[in-house]
């Protein structure tokens, strides 16, 4: 996410691994160990794309939707409730909503996120880390973490909800 | 006294909500607004079950095209 190719990263993996065998002994427990890791593995990918002045513009790694609503705002009336519901799954056979086309149109839906996006939702909502230990991890604010993730989310339920309606007779 | 707020405002608040990371005041006031409408209520259960699914991903099924997608974001600023 950091830097520009994946033999850059690959050395990166190499020097963080370097990095916490050397630091192991300063491993405070503070944070879980995976936590620390990843920080050590941020913090020199984030060096080298200085280094290599090839660090990417924030809106590419972010999003440049951020401060757009995340919603439709044409879904609600002017005092910001729904005009038209949403289309409700809800009562659709789980095998349905959970078969295998619908994890595929997931993978797709986060392939296409911007990569922090991507990546807050991946740690978040595939590996199942906590708010704290991907804002740790990433050097995002409690904030910036919620927003990039609940945009991600966001834009993997819309995913589902077509799908579910292309399926649905 | 109970501060309400609409959808609109509610679904940006969600992963918040999910999170138990919101002020008290806020999160009863997306309590009471959930009960009142359905459609709400709907997104949140949808997005409940959104989130339950992408866990059910495997690590290994969402890293290789993203690796993809962040070599045509390299190559594209590079190019521009």
């Amino acid at each position: 996410m950091f830097v520009a190719s994946d033999a850059v990263a690959d050395e990166c993996v190499q020097e963080a691994w370097l990095g916490v065998l050397q630091g192991i002994d300063r491993f405070e427990g503070r944070s879980s160990l995976r936590t620390w890791i990843f920080r050590i593995l941020v913090n020199i990918a984030k060096t080298r794309g200085q280094r290599e002045s090839r660090s990417v513009p924030f809106a590419t790694l972010a999003g440049d939707d951020l401060d757009q609503p995340t919603w439709d705002p044409s879904s609600f009336d002017a005092g910001g409730h729904w005009t038209s519901l949403p289309f409700d799954w809800r009562g659709l056979p789980e095998d349905r909503v959970s078969g295998r086309e619908t994890l595929a149109v997931i993978g797709r839906a986060i392939d296409t996120l911007p990569p922090m996006q991507a990546e807050v939702i991946r740690l978040r909502d595939v590996l199942g880390w906590s708010s704290d230990e991907v804002r740790n991890a990433l050097d995002l604010t409690d904030t910036n973490q919620r927003v990039l993730l609940h945009r991600a989310r966001v834009k993997v339920r819309a995913a589902v909800e077509d799908h579910l309606r292309s399926v649905t007779p | 006294m109970t501060t309400s707020i609409a959808c609109r405002e509610l679904l940006e608040l969600l992963s918040g909500y999910l999170d138990g990371a919101l002020p008290t005041d806020t999160t009863v006031a997306i309590e009471s607004h959930l009960a009142g409408s359905d459609g709400c209520a709907s997104v949140l259960e949808e997005f409940r079950r959104a989130i339950a699914l992408t866990g059910r991903l495997r690590e290994e099924q969402v890293p290789p095209a993203q690796r993809d997608l962040l070599l045509h974001t390299f190559r594209d600023w590079v190019a521009g």
